[in-house]
């Protein structure tokens, strides 16, 4: 092995490699710490505007973050329960034949590679401004993502426990129900809150566009020179994914743990 | 099976009700796949089987449902309790709506609760299979395959994953079940001391083939030779009981 320096040459090249990568992406985008530290009196200037925070209109701002938990409710469940089905026709292990199986994949990838604003744009063409657009934006969102990790978690499920299933002459159906289900469970329900909180998030972001909930108060305040609404605002959405984090750790927890007691006492 | 090579090869096998069969050889002999074929786990390429004089070749699911089969990875939902793996050998005489809803009738219940209190696992009946050991897994397993009410019961190499202590135990409860409910049993087993303790009949396969049928206590060493060759496998395993 050839040393230039005592470094092996394959390591040279690749932390050349990697400088000039960087060198080029940092070129690129601008990206330099004199500027960000030039901006720190106008950031101190503008998040000082931002005090106190302005009450006044807080039954409004309230009312718009429920909306946006509500678009992220609806957006939320409607994408898993479109992926739910559609995720056993994309998993290998499942699926009735090859071209489904990339047919449905690809639908996921086309659904999750456009990002919910694009989706928000196309909706808000198609039906107007208001919420119902940004709910038509997550679903569609959630759908290509969820489908795309529940049928991956489908596929690590232990092929020998479908095996022992289909062994005891149980229908397709069933071995799904009964011995593929229980196994993903548990990463179906952590993919879906994952996506309930993140979707919380890209909603107040939809309202930038049109699509409704609290994102639509906050452009506005933001272009009003109302700093001490957008405080008002950010503390709400703060709050709002604080008290959503607890929530999706309770229920991931009461879930987990949770284990069906069906039957009865029969043996006495 | 694959393309080029076949696995198992022109066997033929006529097993009576009632005898408990053990197969012997190698790994990769071909002892899983002949189980596997019996109830259509793995189809065979070519070749006919038939239970009770009735062929068996188009009813697959009919036919499993009449085989219970053990194996040696237990192969249990682990997220799920005893009480709803064992319900899966029940599976065949429910509807998918009943499967979905999770509604058994009284007699599936009856069985299921029977059969876990067979094997003696009442007390844990509700436990996650993950909470127990490699011996009570098992115990679960044969439940499971119990509750099918099955003609045949299948054995793919039981109690390969346990200590010897368990081994005994596992196959001593399986014999006395099976024994009760006059069990057909077709059981891939390592260990020659349980072969011979076990099993009424024995059959040694090689590369595929049957090179062995007979009775379990007329098997020489020079037998076992043939079947597990000049190799340490036979002397780590089949000098056991000898």
């Amino acid at each position: 092995m050839k040393r230039f320096f005592g470094i092996k040459r394959k390591s040279l090249l690749l932390s050349i490699s990697i400088v000039i990568i960087y060198y080029w992406a940092l070129k690129g985008t601008g990206t330099n710490p004199i500027a960000l530290a030039k901006g720190v009196p106008y950031m101190i200037d503008f998040v000082s505007r931002m005090f106190p925070p302005d009450f006044t209109n807080f039954n409004l701002f309230f009312m718009k973050a429920m909306e946006t938990l509500q678009m992220a409710i609806v957006g939320s469940t409607l994408g898993a329960l479109i992926a739910l089905p559609l995720s056993f026709l994309a998993a290998r292990n499942v699926t009735p034949n090859k071209t489904i199986y990339h047919f449905v994949r690809s639908i996921f990838d086309i659904f999750r590679g456009i990002n919910e604003i694009v989706w928000g744009l196309i909706f808000v063409a198609m039906v107007g401004l208001g919420p119902f657009p940004g709910v038509l934006a997550l679903t569609a969102h959630v759908t290509g993502a969820l489908g795309r990790y529940f049928s991956e978690a489908i596929e690590t499920v232990n092929p020998d426990v479908i095996k022992a299933i289909v062994s005891t002459g149980a229908s397709k159906t069933q071995v799904i129900i009964k011995g593929i289900i229980p196994e993903v469970k548990p990463l179906f329900l952590n993919y879906s809150l994952y996506y309930f909180e993140n979707n919380f998030r890209a909603a107040t972001v939809l309202g930038l566009v049109g699509a409704g909930g609290i994102g639509m108060e906050l452009i506005t305040s933001m272009r009003l020179f109302r700093n001490q609404e957008v405080l008002t605002i950010l503390i709400i959405m703060i709050v709002m994914v604080m008290l959503i984090d607890r929530f999706s750790a309770y229920i991931r927890k009461k879930v987990i743990k949770d284990i069906s007691l069906d039957g009865g006492t029969y043996w006495n | 099976m694959g393309r080029d090579k076949k696995v198992i090869d022109n066997i033929n096998l006529h097993i009576k009700k009632g005898e408990n069969v053990a197969i012997i050889g190698l790994s990769g002999s071909g002892k899983s796949t002949l189980l596997n074929c019996i109830n259509r786990l793995v189809e065979p390429t070519s070749g006919e089987i038939f239970i009770d004089g009735k062929n068996i070749n188009n009813e697959t699911e009919k036919v499993r449902g009449d085989i219970g089969m053990i194996f040696q990875n237990f192969n249990l939902v682990n997220r799920e309790t005893v009480w709803s793996n064992v319900m899966n050998g029940r599976l065949k005489n429910i509807s998918t709506v009943r499967t979905i809803l999770n509604r058994f009738s009284r007699k599936d219940k009856k069985i299921v609760a029977e059969n876990i209190k067979l094997v003696g696992l009442e007390k844990f009946a509700y436990n996650r299979v993950t909470d127990l050991s490699g011996g009570q897994k098992q115990r679960v397993a044969i439940a499971r395959a119990l509750s099918q009410n099955p003609k045949i019961l299948l054995a793919d190499e039981p109690v390969s994953n346990l200590d010897p202590k368990l081994m005994n135990e596992i196959l001593d409860l399986l014999k006395d079940i099976c024994d009760k409910k006059r069990l057909t049993v077709v059981a891939s087993l390592h260990f020659l001391e349980f072969v011979k303790k076990y099993s009424t009949r024995v059959i040694g396969i090689k590369e595929g083939k049957i090179i062995y049928d007979g009775d379990p206590n007329e098997l020489t060493e020079r037998d076992i030779v043939d079947i597990y060759g000049e190799t340490k496998d036979w002397c780590t395993f089949g000098k056991i009981g000898f």
